[in-house]
């Protein structure tokens, strides 16, 4: 079985899922934190945003817009 | 406050705060708790709106209450979250509240107590509000109050903003709390300063004018910025930070982390939900936020929305037109002929109903924004256009600002507060001013008549398209004028997105009236003050000149009807203009003429055009004051007077073609609004911001201006 490596959230595509790993910056960290997106939490890829660069994520019960360079700083396992 | 025992009632009246996360419903519930007994003022130093009101609760003194912006934790991000924390751990400061109402969606309560844990530990009383209970059926869950309030320690109410529920036995335990505010003190924290934290409180706890450990804490963490704490503690903070290699970010994750540890299982034991379904909002998101059909969508809405402003305020229009002519007439029928006559039916009556004509414009557009904003759909407009916002320099939050800025450009440039990144937020403020605000409607309205004739192409009237077009115009100019700030500023400072998408909600329809009244109110009475100051004084300035040159005009005009045997008519209006041209308007208007001349502009029109740089809108009053002046028997409508307004040089008429869209595209750039500078300059901290906005705005109608008269004639 391989190991299991943990991939950025912006290496997905639309419709896929796993569990918040952990977040690789700080700033960004702290404010997922804040609105409630932790390690343990399910991130979904809803779908692209028109114009490219931003995404509808569903994290846990939650609608959020993220841009690509956020979703780089989350690792999913 | 907590600390001193019990309230003292005679010396202030008590203070309530509601504080919470974003769309908690805390402004739901301000406005149910107080109606229309509301003020709407600014925080100290700031222009971020703070509303109070008053409630009175049985027997004790009326008790003062604070809606507070929302915030998701003491880390605020923007500056709107900033005010909540800077007042809070400010026990001296004058918002300091006696007690807090903590409003959290009762949906979202796994989220929604990070900040109430906070709070708690600064030791303030609170009570524990769960809003939206009326979606507690609904979504199938069973919440035990009882035992949350027993595992928090301060009283919890479940209320319902939108149905009314709850709020007898809200108001009881606000009673109760302020009368024996010593009842729930906080037994333990929530939150002990951890293994990262805990040498720089060893260090400052001393020093630091704090209530308990966790207030010193956040004092460490802010200083920096922190308005009450004074220069000579924020050095001696900083050094403290340095020497025990304080890092505030670490920290903050680590505090974060447990307190969501210590939380969760309270929630989790009180609050029972059924299986998750896919909602509502997630269906209608696969249709709004789609990649195409999204912004198609977006488009129409905002098409209909325009069409159906103007529409539906035809009529009430025509009848506020109506009542005024009315007046004006009946005034000057009633009252003897003089110069206060003329001032009440030139200056003020003429001046008043050019500003309240424009009201039901205004209302329709506030109200359409403010439904779109309490049903969720603002936050899905951001999310769509923020990677093109991005190229231009700007923010997904930007486009609140710029649809908003359609209305009125102030209360636009406030809501930039949400936009966590300096230069987008500074070039969302620069921008927004060149939407049409509809303090240009009325200029429009009067100028397109001679722009464009009348007529329709496909069904599209071409008046209609051409208002349409200069919507367009300033949107576009607003972008462009975006790209070129982009360019020319540097910034190294990190943007974000990371925008929340509430569920859809249909809108509580308390809020949209009582915030569409309040927006109109503002109007009536800023604009409705600038503008009757601006009318009085320009009456003043058009009757009065320099005695010599107004004597002279006088006798020249006397000769004039002596030579040519004009009839009586003739003769009063051949000296009224002469007159006007001989008073202190005039010679301003003459001053500014060599100016103006290449626009295509006369010495009258340049008298409406300075007027006009203190309020766009006086425009037309001021039409008003120049052309009733030249006849004061009929009072024909300021559109049929300036039709009637003849060139004396080419016999022409004045309002040509290109006279006409020389003027529109003057108005559509032009920075003539001085409350719009002011909230820049209060909003950027300096005058830097607001005279760069004035010149760029000015300096882009004049040469616009000037390209299209050239063209045209
Ligand atoms: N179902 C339901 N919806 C509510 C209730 N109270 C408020 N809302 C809705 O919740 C949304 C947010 O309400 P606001 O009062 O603007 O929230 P707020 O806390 O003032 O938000 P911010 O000022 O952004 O921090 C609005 O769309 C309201 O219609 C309630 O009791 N039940
Ligand atoms: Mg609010």
């Amino acid at each position: 079985m391989p190991f299991p490596r943990s991939t950025a959230a912006s290496h997905f595509v639309a419709g896929m899922s796993g569990t918040i790993e952990r977040f690789t910056n700080e700033n960004l960290a702290c404010k997922l934190l804040d609105i409630g997106v932790r390690p343990g939490s399910r991130l979904r890829l809803v779908r692209k945003g028109p114009f490219g660069g931003s995404w509808y994520v569903k994290i846990d019960q939650q609608c959020l817009a993220l841009r690509k360079q956020e979703l780089a700083c989350i690792l999913i396992k | 406050m907590a600390t001193s025992g019990t309230i003292d009632f005679s010396k202030t009246r008590p203070v309530v705060g509601l504080v919470g996360n974003p769309n908690s419903g805390k402004s739901s519930l301000f406005n149910l708790l107080t109606g229309l007994r509301q003020r709407i003022g600014n925080f100290p130093g700031v222009t971020v709106e703070k509303k109070s009101g008053t409630l009175q609760i049985e027997d004790l003194p009326p008790v003062e209450i604070i809606d507070f912006p929302g915030a998701y934790s003491c880390y605020p991000t923007s500056l709107d979250e900033r005010l909540v924390v800077q007042e809070l751990t400010n026990p001296k400061g004058d918002l300091f509240p006696d007690a807090i109402l903590y409003v959290a969606d009762v949906t979202k309560l796994d989220k929604h107590l990070l900040l109430f844990t906070q709070l708690r530990d600064l030791d303030l009383p609170m009570i524990l509000v769960l809003n939206m209970a009326d979606l507690i059926k609904e979504e199938g869950l069973q919440v035990d109050v009882t035992a949350l309030s027993h595992r928090l320690g301060v009283p919890v109410v479940a209320v319902s903003a939108r149905a009314n529920t709850g709020i007898a036995e809200l108001k009881k335990a606000i009673g109760g709390l302020l009368r024996d505010p010593q009842a729930f003190r906080p037994e333990e924290p929530f939150y002990e300063p951890g293994v990262l934290a805990r040498d720089v409180l060893a260090d400052l706890r001393q020093e630091l004018p704090a209530r308990n450990d966790y207030h010193a804490l956040l004092l460490a963490h802010h200083a920096s910025w922190l308005k009450h704490v004074p220069e000579e503690t924020r050095h001696r903070v900083q050094k403290a930070r340095v020497k025990n290699g304080f890092h505030s970010l670490r920290a903050q994750v680590e505090e974060t982390m447990e307190r969501y540890d210590t939380f969760e299982p309270i929630v989790h034991d009180t609050v029972r939900r059924a299986g998750a379904k896919a909602s509502f909002s997630d269906r209608v998101d696969d249709v709004l936020t789609h990649r195409v059909f999204g912004p198609v969508i977006f488009v129409v809405i905002m098409l209909l929305l325009f069409q159906a402003l103007f529409a539906w305020t035809g009529w009430p229009m025509d009848g506020i037109e109506w009542v005024f002519e009315t007046l004006g007439n009946t005034v000057r029928e009633k009252l003897s002929p003089g110069w206060l006559t003329d001032l009440l039916v030139d200056g003020v009556i003429a001046g008043l109903g050019g500003v309240l004509v424009f009201v039901p414009q205004i209302a329709a557009l506030f109200l359409f924004i403010t439904i779109l904003e309490e049903v969720g759909y603002m936050a899905r407009a951001a999310y769509l256009f923020d990677s093109l916002m991005q190229r231009f320099g700007l923010n997904g939050r930007s486009v609140v600002a710029l649809i908003s800025g359609h209305a009125c450009a102030i209360p636009a440039i406030m809501s930039t507060r949400t936009i966590a990144n300096w230069k987008e937020r500074l070039l969302t403020i620069m921008v927004t001013p060149l939407t049409s605000c509809s303090a240009r409607i009325p200029v429009y309205v009067i100028l397109i008549s001679f722009a464009v004739p009348e007529g329709s192409f496909l069904g599209f009237g071409y008046q209609g398209l051409a208002f349409a077009g200069l919507y367009f115009l300033g949107i576009l100019s607003a972008m462009l004028s975006a790209l070129i700030f982009k360019l020319v500023l540097k910034s190294q400072e990190r943007s974000f997105l990371m925008l929340e998408m509430p569920d859809y909600r249909t809108p509580v329809w308390r809020n949209v009236g009582i915030t569409v009244w309040q927006k109109v109110k503002t109007f009536i009475m800023e604009a409705g003050k600038i503008i009757l100051l601006i009318s009085v004084v320009l009456w003043g300035l058009s009757t009065y000149g320099p005695p010599a040159a107004m004597e002279e005009a006088r006798a020249q005009v006397q000769k004039t009807v002596e030579e040519q045997g004009l009839d009586e008519q003739a003769a009063e209006d051949l000296m009224a203009s002469e007159q006007l041209e001989a008073s202190y308007a005039g010679h301003i208007g003459k001053f500014i003429e060599p100016a103006i001349r290449p626009l295509g502009y006369d010495w009258k029109i340049g008298i409406a055009l300075f007027s006009s740089f203190a309020a766009r809108e006086v425009f037309v009053g001021t039409m008003a004051i120049i052309y009733s002046i030249g006849s004061t028997e009929d009072e024909l409508r300021i559109r049929d007077r300036m039709a009637d307004e003849i060139n004396p040089d080419t016999g022409q008429p004045v309002y040509n073609r290109a006279t006409a869209w020389s003027l529109l595209v003057f108005y559509v750039f032009a920075m003539m609004c001085m409350a719009t500078l002011a909230v820049t300059k209060r909003e950027t901290g300096g005058w830097k911001w607001p005279i760069i906005q004035f010149t760029f705005m000015t300096t882009l109608a004049y040469v616009s201006a000037m390209i299209v008269y050239q063209v045209l004639s």
